[in-house]
């Protein structure tokens, strides 16, 4: 039985006690991806017609998806902020567990120190940030590269990763750890072979997120990233889907669409592992 | 996934990307000089650059010409970069009181702009006071995106109007029948950058009303020239306008242009230039025109595009050559001409170019010139006035009188605010 | 039982390969372990985020316009930031949209995780794409929200008419209060997946027993949330409502896109405006002194919250 699951008598109790709930928050997340979707195929002239109900198209094209793929650097901001994204979040959750572990399973003296630090790093706001950051970025030579966010990307990423596995390292048993180690195993190896592997729902919890804020940060790309063939999509889509004062709204929403369903889908087949960890019972041993 | 897997990902992927995360080549050998722009709005005008300008430069000279674009908007930032770490560009786009902020990392060009000026029929005095900064040329202006009056003739027809009012009385008095009909006007009044300035700052002007003196340092603002203006601009929004307004940016009134939402509005040449692109109906029936006159003349917001070169780059030689080679006017010419008017030349030279037979409609960006000013205009552009314009000191003015604040009060509160700002002058 | 046998058995292969040497030892120790352990990330955020971090409190001690040197002038930035009227406002509406977001996202949270924690058919798939509103990135869903709220085109307005309202109807981005309601909801609307996700995790890790000890103990549905689901919850409610203070206080680009602040520096954020002041005015000094002005208000914050929580 999966912990926390709600029992219901009967298919109809069932259905609503599920969709009833459920539907409505489908109903409150999507209605603006309905929009979108919607906008996305109007023509212009129907785009703009403020007389016509908002919701119903009435001639669908597919010329903002295209115009969207051929005429501006969408597929390369694309690339450029998967890259980002993956490389960053692999970055941080690599140095969050090498944050993490410690703080979660050894006693040391400046233990309580480091981790009242990090939680304070995390207080640090972007938009004091920037401008140092930006000189630094300079002073390296890495202004308009995907290096430049790589590197800065980990600096709101690493806290939150560290927290978030501490949360969770903190509820792993440790009897396992304290096996190996009866049995001669080096620290090191404990945490590699024994204790890490165990942590996969968290590794994907925290990478989930790291992932999706990387994905959608602008500040520092906005500062960083000034040449089309680096930008990544929030910035690109400012850059050129908004000239000036005309917005190429069509445009726009085929860019959300195309830039956050593909990732929603990675999202479904990761989260299948995810619960799989969780119940698969070698955690509770 | 273990981490030796996740290593291996994380190095096959670095392979993969080695050139986009590649540290910035260093200059290579023969010259080059690098051009920071902000994307145009026409695309046709970077085009003439990247495909005629650069290649014909970098065939006269061998000096090759790199073209760096920054999205609208972004071009401060990038400046603010490239002067706080001393390197990325040479010669740069520079606007509004920017020449200013920056001047003490600009080269003194007032020799291409005492050439240029002669050669080419003399310089606007608006381009003076864009470039000039403590009596020496820190850029050379390229031109004006004006701010003007875009307004529907078939609308204006119906209430048996056929030219545009010449006074903002009579404007308003057009604006309150054209509202009773469902066709009401839209200004800015919100946090937006150009189309709120637009308008607000010259409706000031001709009334009079002034922040700052041009001693840059009293300010005077609590006029009765600025109440009258303050009191327009309430009665122009409750009888004339869309409520909305007070939360509009600039791409506000292009929708509500396209949407057929309003009658009139004030733009740069972007509406008509859109409408003939994608909805040909709406262009035949939108002209422009120069802003009405108040009480103590007709005034427009200066706007002005130019170009400076940093004092601190080791090809600063080079990028003053090219900057002059541009301006010449066999260059100059041709870049005018690829963006249609959009861009306003500010040397005489071109007041009867043929670019502006072809679309006639934007002659009066021309004549506006005359009358044009920076924001904060007559005070001297300095830091005081930047903190002014990005705290919208002015706009939030006559924005909260509209949303029903006493004209008193919203004065006595830009004064304090202003004597604030200006404490240090 | 079976699998930890295994793992043990690995771990003496690998111990019978190791010469056990004093290095080895002491590297074992677990003050060594732990400072060698976490000597790669603190030397990145010392780099990344400590040195920007004491520049940019330097920074705000002093005038610095853009493209010039600076000047000392000790606390000559904050005490103008005080006197000034838009910066009160500014921190009013920081706090306002933190909290009252905050709240409406924590309640929905809940709500979600709650509905969510029940078994059924492509739940994997619903919980995915109840992810959307938070993986579209924000410049986008901005923009979409941006034409959703234009009276001409809203939906919500054309429901409002229908219903009996005058034309045009509310104008969400015009009028001061509306707009802070707007951008409110928006960043519930783009958050509130982020917290109904982390709390499901954690309401699945509640025993069943719990629950079946309190069915037997005669309580209700709504007994058994409150006083069993909800206590337990509290850990993780804590660190994802910390989370979400953080991020939604120091929030830059829903405002910057939607409404640059207006109207009337109604929306203005802490970010936004010392983006503003930094970048728009070249104030780089006074614009350090209003980011930096963030970090009593949200220790404040965060001190509170984490005491109440505590405290219950």
């Amino acid at each position: 039985m999966v912990p926390g699951m709600v029992t219901g008598q009967g298919r109809i109790e069932q259905a609503v006690r599920v969709w009833l709930p459920v539907g409505f928050f489908l109903l409150l997340a999507l209605f603006p991806f309905y929009w979108m979707a919607v906008t996305s195929v109007k023509p212009n002239a129907e785009l703009y017609n403020k007389n016509l109900m908002p919701l119903l198209v009435h001639n669908p094209t597919l010329k903002h998806y295209i115009d969207l793929l051929t005429e501006t650097s969408f597929l390369v901001w694309t690339w450029n902020t998967l890259l980002v994204a993956v490389i960053s979040t692999a970055i941080s959750l690599v140095l969050g567990t090498m944050l993490a572990y410690p703080l979660a399973r050894m006693r040391f003296a400046g233990a309580g120190l480091i981790a009242m630090t990090v939680a304070a790093i995390y207080l640090v706001p972007q938009p004091l940030l920037f401008l140092p950051l930006a000189d630094v970025i300079n002073r390296l030579n890495l202004g308009n590269t995907l290096t430049a966010v790589i590197l800065t990307y980990p600096t709101m990423l690493v806290p939150f990763c560290a927290w978030l596995l501490i949360g969770y390292f903190k509820t792993v048993p440790k009897e396992l750890e304290e096996a190996a180690r009866i049995d001669g195993a080096s620290r090191l190896q404990t945490m590699r072979r024994i204790f890490l592997p165990l942590c996969t729902p968290g590794f994907i919890s925290a990478g989930i997120f790291a992932f999706t804020l990387s994905q959608n940060e602008f500040l520092y790309a906005l500062i960083f990233l000034t040449k089309s063939s680096v930008r990544t999509v929030p910035v690109g889509v400012i850059a050129e889907l908004i000239r000036g004062d005309v917005f190429y709204w069509g445009q726009l929403m085929a860019g959300a669409l195309l830039g956050s369903i593909p990732v929603a889908l990675i999202y479904s087949f990761f989260v299948e592992h995810y619960v799989a960890g969780l119940t698969s019972g070698s955690v509770k041993g | 996934m273990s981490r030796s897997r996740r290593d291996f990902l994380k190095i096959a992927m670095a392979g993969a990307a080695g050139a986009a995360l590649a540290p910035g080549a260093t200059r290579a050998a023969d010259k080059s000089v690098t051009m920071l722009h902000e994307s145009s709005f026409i695309k046709t005008f970077d085009e003439y650059m990247l495909k005629t300008l650069a290649p014909a430069y970098e065939k006269e000279t061998g000096v090759k010409v790199v073209y760096e674009l920054t999205s609208v908007g972004s071009l401060p930032t990038r400046i603010s970069t490239v002067t706080e770490t001393g390197s990325g560009a040479d010669v740069t786009m520079i606007f509004l009181l920017y020449p200013f902020l920056f001047d003490e990392k600009l080269m003194d060009v007032g020799d291409i702009a005492e050439e240029i000026g002669k050669k080419q029929g003399g310089w606007y005095d608006a381009a003076k006071e864009a470039g000039v900064v403590n009596g020496k040329w820190k850029a050379i202006p390229h031109s004006n995106i004006g701010q003007l009056m875009n307004w529907r003739t078939d609308w204006f027809k119906e209430v048996g109007v056929t030219k545009f009012p010449d006074t903002w009385e009579e404007l308003y008095e057009v604006g309150k029948k054209l509202k009773a009909k469902d066709h009401p006007f839209g200004f800015e009044l919100g946090h937006g950058f150009g189309d709120n300035h637009g308008w607000l700052y010259p409706l000031l002007w001709s009334y009079g009303g002034h922040e700052v003196e041009a001693d840059g340092k009293t300010v005077v603002i609590d006029s009765d020239e600025t109440a009258r203006a303050v009191d327009f601009a309430r009665k122009f929004f409750k009888d004339c306008m869309l409520d909305d307004v007070l939360g509009w940016t600039d791409v506000s009134n292009n929708k509500a242009w396209f949407a057929e939402q309003i009658s009139c509005t004030n733009n740069a040449e972007s509406i008509l230039w859109l409408a003939k692109r994608d909805f040909p109906e709406i262009a035949k029936v939108t002209d422009q025109a120069m802003n009405p006159q108040g009480p103590k003349g007709r005034f427009h917001l200066l706007n002005c595009i130019s170009h400076s070169v940093f004092n601190f780059s080791p090809q600063k030689q080079e990028a003053h050559d090219f900057l002059r080679w541009v301006m010449e006017e066999k260059q100059l010419g041709g870049w005018y001409a690829s963006a249609d008017t959009y861009y306003q030349p500010f040397l005489h030279a071109y007041d009867n170019a043929p670019m502006w037979q072809v679309e006639p409609r934007n002659i009066p960006y021309r004549d506006a010139m005359a009358s044009a000013h920076l924001p904060g205009w007559p005070a001297p552009p300095t830091r005081q006035l930047a903190e002014v314009v990005a705290k919208y000191v002015t706009v939030d003015m006559f924005a909260k009188a509209c949303a029903g604040s006493s004209t008193k009060e919203v004065i006595k509160n830009a004064e304090a605010q202003l004597k604030e700002i200006y404490k240090t002058a | 039982m079976t699998i930890r046998t295994e793992r043990l058995i690995g771990v003496r292969q690998a111990q019978r390969r190791r010469r056990p040497t004093s290095l080895a030892a002491w590297l074992d120790r677990e003050s060594v372990f732990s400072w060698l352990m976490m000597a790669a990330p603190i030397v990145f955020l010392a780099a990344f985020v400590g040195y920007p971090f004491v520049y940019g409190i330097l920074l705000s001690l002093q005038d610095r316009p853009i493209a010039k040197p600076g000047t000392f002038v000790g606390l000559k930035n904050f005490i103008r930031d005080f006197n000034d009227p838009i910066f009160w406002r500014v921190a009013v509406n920081t706090f306002i949209y933190t909290g009252v977001a905050t709240l409406l996202k924590m309640v929905g949270g809940l709500g979600l995780a709650v509905a969510m924690n029940q078994d059924f058919r492509m739940k994997n798939l619903v919980r995915a794409v109840l992810l959307l509103p938070f993986i579209v990135p924000t410049v986008l869903s901005t923009v979409a929200w941006m034409w959703m709220l234009d009276p001409a085109f809203s939906i919500f307005n054309w429901f409002l008419i229908a219903l009996g309202m005058p034309k045009p109807g509310p104008s969400w981005l015009g009028n001061p209060y509306l707009a802070m309601a707007s951008i409110i909801v928006i960043n519930t609307w783009r958050g509130l997946p982020f917290y109904g996700i982390t709390l499901l995790a954690g309401l699945q890790t509640v025993p069943p027993e719990l629950y079946e000890a309190a069915t037997i103990d005669g309580a209700s549905g709504w007994q058994r949330f409150r006083y069993v689901t909800l206590p337990l919850l509290q850990p993780i409610i804590l660190i994802v409502t910390l989370f979400s203070v953080i991020f939604t206080f120091a929030d830059f680009q829903l405002v910057y896109v939607l409404t640059h602040g207006g109207p009337q520096n109604a929306t203005h954020l802490f970010a936004t405006y010392a983006f503003d002041i930094g970048m728009g005015a070249g104030q780089l000094g006074l614009g350090a002194s209003v980011a930096l002005m963030m970090l009593p208000a949200l220790a404040l914050l965060i001190l509170a919250l984490t005491l109440y929580m505590r405290r219950q």
